[in-house]
């Protein structure tokens, strides 16, 4: 164990080539090492040994699947895994004595990093108006001052209520219960900034929000496609189920703008083949697009797909699920025979040659899935882009049946569960109708504010109270400077939370701090030890219950701060029983089953082995769109394009970091070691740019706002991104997102294909972490 | 017991064609393992407990545990004494009270079957299983040899003789079936049901 740094650590870049494979024993070792850092040897051994075990702790760092109860390994994490559960189980305490030492103005200026090694929150604290620190408050008085707030708005919309992907069911539909009885619908989430596209398009199109795939889809697949993803840093459990695929005989197609290492070759650590061997070959075929270029090249297959059934009719499409299932065929195919190659190669930077082999693959390949991740969704067209997935498995009848679908890989562990929940600002009366049954008030059916619109609204003081359940909402958003100033505006900001981050120091007039357990702590209530639920990407809700002692005696669990606030806040206004629900989440379980489909006797069937597995409608035949059936659809074609002496940058995750959290400086599958301030470019560009190794640039990204958006002092690498694209992390370049670029449709922020052009910085000293 | 006869005593169906005149995918070929068993129960009763699949280790000998994550795909375990293998398999087509095939999902060791389900003269229900099971590794080199062939495909037959006669037992003994699924499969995939199968009355906003 090692204490927090007392100042930022003093670290320089150094740049190897980047790694050919992923995980293998030094991901073991990484682990332990940062494990070992954090906490002692006994509680890193009982939280791994319980991580993702039936009955056990559910990992918080992703939302990948677990094997069949049986089948799961004694070690089922990944490093990531095991660097996240015990960076939360840290050893490290804040005190009042550091708010004490430290003032507000102070932690602003400090890096994401230095704030997250501080260590746990251990008591509530209070930032009152012109302080400049944070003091502690007791539990009633802090609930009291935000149920004051509250009830002191004009109105209930006034109020925003956000949430996290850590939250568990029960706290997730705790807090849309409360928003909606205290009379608003303003329930942004971090979805709204992931998978929002997904979403949107799958909903459309196949009548259903959620993936339909299984691990055991993924298993039995002939080919999968990973397009617009990083499985090796993001989602490392992944790359377990695509090494069983391939050694079933399954074959991958990798698209992406960097050759990242998860995507080459994988060494299973828990096999010997993957500490000794040279472990598995993860993508088969390997497709360079352009950020954004995805569109394109569905477009382009679907139109090969056609072609290749003009030439063998009855041999390439499935006529009988296109038939039976779908409509919209004829005007998408008369559509998709319209796509132009030159647009195809100039948005994929892919040659039709290349196309063409992958369509071999395909039509090689009786069941395909296609998984995505953010690569896709966050771009202006993501939900086009979606769509247009679903065309191409639509046209060989890739949906419904074994080892075929589509598969949007999510991020955070029940990002998924708690929407299902009804956190979302435009549920449909169907849901708002059950809960008024159920709990006897009138919810209101106008729709909320998102992620995006909540920002405005703040900005525009239009919003005056912002409580977020979980996550690091300021560096989670675009415009990072937009956002701090809204932040800003709010009279009051609240946060429950296990660590500090720097949404705690860009906050409103008065600030609390909620401290909260954490998934590996037990939580011990009126009617004894409780458990929460959580969903996975693949619809798998299943317990989670911590092991470890709590971090301290005064933290609150999420359930018990909303309960409390609620009691505050509404003081008898809805007749809902926020006490039992504190003492037996059991209780909440039971409300649930009754207002959520698919969850009835949620409490019984969610103690079996391995939980309960929601039913995908697509896998049962049916497809709740609007006609009924499956719909295809025409999408605008689009070649995203820079001006001449600009670059489309994407912003991504190091190896070493979770979510808005880096752990180190490094990134060590991309070669990068001991600094973040780094513009990964192709060495082509960057010659054309007049730009070598080593420069120091301002990242400035064009808007039509014509505001001048700037990322200062970056460092430049020559690095195998696409030609014409850029790379740089997050949260570092989230500046350089306008708040109103976002996505069609969706309204999700655009992090990918902004286009920058890169200044020669003024500040030549070396770039500071934060 | 199970007899070949007793195929021929039940209505003809011929293998390969639906009662509606359409081709199957593939017709199992006549080197395939086929058994049949005549239980003594109605066929919809034998058609309802054949797709409780989860029931199977109650009768049978050698399977152990099955696990349905949804209705086209069973994934089971077998085992004998301590050893286990688990393997997935696809439900390509099912009728109601007349038909099922699958095919396994794992390339290898491979195997598809279908089971027909025919009323006998006697009111009782004619079970006819046929399967072709394809080894790996070493087995595979092995069975490359005549004789090896037909000691695969005996001992297959023992087994699948066995067990139709473990569930003609269970199912007399029952004298009703457990539950039922009565939709059906084309290609590997559920034909839409009306109404629509409560199974899928689940959350139906977009996610995130």
């Amino acid at each position: 164990m090692h204490n927090p740094p007392g100042e930022e650590p003093e670290t320089t870049l150094s740049v190897t080539p980047p790694k050919k494979w992923a995980a293998g024993l030094p991901a073991v070792v990484h682990a332990l090492e940062y494990s070992l850092e954090q906490t002692s040897p006994r509680k890193t051994g009982v939280d791994l040994l319980a991580m993702n075990q039936v009955g056990g702790i559910d990992c918080p760092g992703c939302a990948w699947a677990d094997p069949a109860p049986g089948r799961r390994h004694r070690n089922e994490y990944c490093e990531n895994g095991a660097k996240h559960i015990n960076d939360e189980a840290t050893t490290r305490r804040i005190t009042a004595d550091f708010f004490r030492e430290h003032s507000v103005a102070d932690l602003a200026a400090r890096s994401d990093m230095w704030l997250n090694q501080q260590g746990r929150l251990t008591e509530p604290m209070i930032k009152r108006p012109g302080s400049e620190h944070y003091e502690p408050i007791g539990w009633n008085d802090a609930l009291g001052v935000l149920a004051q707030e509250l009830t002191a708005l004009a109105s209930p919309d006034e109020a925003v209520f956000y949430t996290s992907g850590r939250a568990s069911n029960e706290a997730a539909f705790v807090l849309q219960l409360f928003a909606r009885a205290f009379g608003t619908n303003n329930l942004p989430d971090c979805s709204n900034m992931c998978h929002e596209s997904s979403g949107f398009a799958l909903s459309e199109t196949l009548g259903t929000g959620k993936g339909t795939v299984s691990l055991d889809d993924l298993h039995h697949a002939d080919l999968i496609f990973l397009v617009g993803q990083n499985p090796g840093s993001n989602h490392p459990r992944q790359l377990s189920a695509l090494e069983e695929a391939k050694r079933n005989g399954g074959r991958i197609v990798a698209v992406n703008p960097l050759p990242e290492a998860g995507l080459r070759r994988f060494k299973n650590p828990q096999k010997p083949r993957g500490i000794a061997g040279r472990g598995t070959q993860i993508a088969d075929r390997f497709l360079h697009i352009k950020p954004g270029g995805d569109l394109a090249l569905f477009q382009g297959l679907n139109r090969l797909l056609l072609e290749a059934e003009d030439a063998r009719p009855g041999t390439v499409l499935d006529h009988d699920f296109i038939n039976a299932h779908t409509s919209g065929f004829e005007d998408f195919a008369r559509h998709a025979r319209t796509v132009e190659w030159d647009d195809v190669r100039a948005a994929t930077g892919l040659t039709l040659e290349e196309i063409e082999k992958v369509r071999d693959e395909v039509l090689e390949s009786e069941r395909v899935i296609v998984c995505w991740a953010m690569g896709i969704t966050q771009h202006k067209h993501g939900v086009p882009t979606v769509r247009e997935i679903v065309n191409f498995l639509m046209l060989r009848g890739n949906l419904g049946r074994a080892g075929t679908g589509a598969c949007p890989v999510r991020g955070h562990s029940n990002v998924q569960g708690d929407r299902t929940m009804g956190i979302w600002e435009q549920m449909p009366d169907s849901f708002l109708d059950a809960l008024q049954q159920e709990f006897g008030f009138d919810p209101p059916r106008r729709h909320g504010l998102d992620s995006v619109n909540s920002i405005k609204a703040m900005r525009e003081g239009r919003v005056k109270v912002f409580l977020a359940l979980a996550g690091n909402f300021v560096r989670a958003a675009p415009d990072s400077e937009v956002t701090e100033q809204a932040m800003r505006s709010c009279r009051l900001t609240a946060h429950i939370s296990t660590k500090l981050n720097r949404s705690h120091t860009v906050c409103g007039e008065t600030a609390l701090i909620l401290p909260t357990l954490g998934r590996t702590e037990r939580d011990r209530q009126a009617d004894g030890e409780q458990f929460v639920t959580v969903e996975n990407s693949m619809s798998e809700v299943h317990t989670s219950q911590g092991r470890l002692e709590p971090a301290s005696p005064l933290l609150l669990s999420e359930v018990a701060i909303l309960c409390r606030l609620a009691r505050r806040t509404l003081d008898g206004k809805a007749d809902i029983a926020w006490d039992t629900f504190e003492g037996d989440y059991g209780t909440i379980r039971d409300h649930i089953s009754r207002v959520v489909p698919g969850f009835h006797d949620f409490n019984a069937r969610v103690a079996r082995p391995g939980g309960i597995r929601l039913p995908n409608p697509v896998n049962e035949g049916v497809f709740n769109t609007k006609a009924g059936k499956a719909l295809f659809t025409c999408n605008e074609r689009v070649v995203p394009r820079a001006p001449e002496g600009h670059l489309l940058l994407q912003t991504l995750r190091s190896h070493d970091q979770w979510n808005t959290v880096p752990y180190t400086n490094n990134d060590r599958y991309r070669g990068i070691h001991g600094s973040r301030h780094v513009v990964l470019v192709n060495p082509a560009d960057l010659t054309e740019l007049g730009l070598a190794r080593g420069d120091r640039v301002d990242l400035v990204s064009v808007w039509a706002d014509g505001t001048e958006r700037r990322a200062a002092n970056f460092e430049v690498v020559p690095y195998p991104a696409a030609k014409g694209s850029a790379a740089a992390y997050y949260p570092e370049t989230n500046v350089l997102v306008p708040l109103d670029s976002v996505a069609d449709i969706s309204n999700q922020p655009t992090s990918k294909g902004i286009v920058v052009r890169l200044e020669p910085s003024p500040d030549r000293a070396r770039p500071t972490p934060s | 017991m199970a007899h070949e006869d007793d195929a021929r005593q039940a209505v003809p169906n011929m293998p390969g064609t639906r009662t509606d005149g359409v081709a199957r995918r593939r017709p199992l070929r006549e080197q395939h393992v086929e058994e049949t068993v005549r239980v003594a129960v109605p066929v919809r009763t034998a058609y309802n407990q054949w797709t409780q699949f989860k029931t199977f280790p109650r009768f049978s000998a050698v399977v152990r545990g099955v696990e349905q994550p949804r209705p086209t795909v069973t994934v089971w375990t077998i085992g004998y004494g301590p050893l286990r293998h688990r393997f997935a398999a696809e439900i390509v087509e099912q009728d109601p009270d007349a038909y099922l095939a699958w095919r396994g999902l794992e390339q290898y060791p491979s195997h598809q079957g279908e089971v027909e389900f025919r009323p006998t003269e006697s009111g009782g229900t004619a079970i006819t299983v046929r399967m072709l099971l394809e080894p790996q590794g070493g087995a595979r080199i092995l069975a490359a040899s005549s004789r090896a062939a037909r000691l695969t495909a005996r001992l297959t037959a023992r087994l699948v003789r066995g067990e139709l006669m473990h569930f003609k037992r269970f199912i007399e003994g029952l004298g009703q079936e457990s539950g039922a699924w009565r939709g059906t499969i084309r290609n590997g995939r559920v034909q839409y049901e009306h109404p629509e199968p409560p199974r899928s009355r689940v959350a139906r906003w977009p996610v995130g």
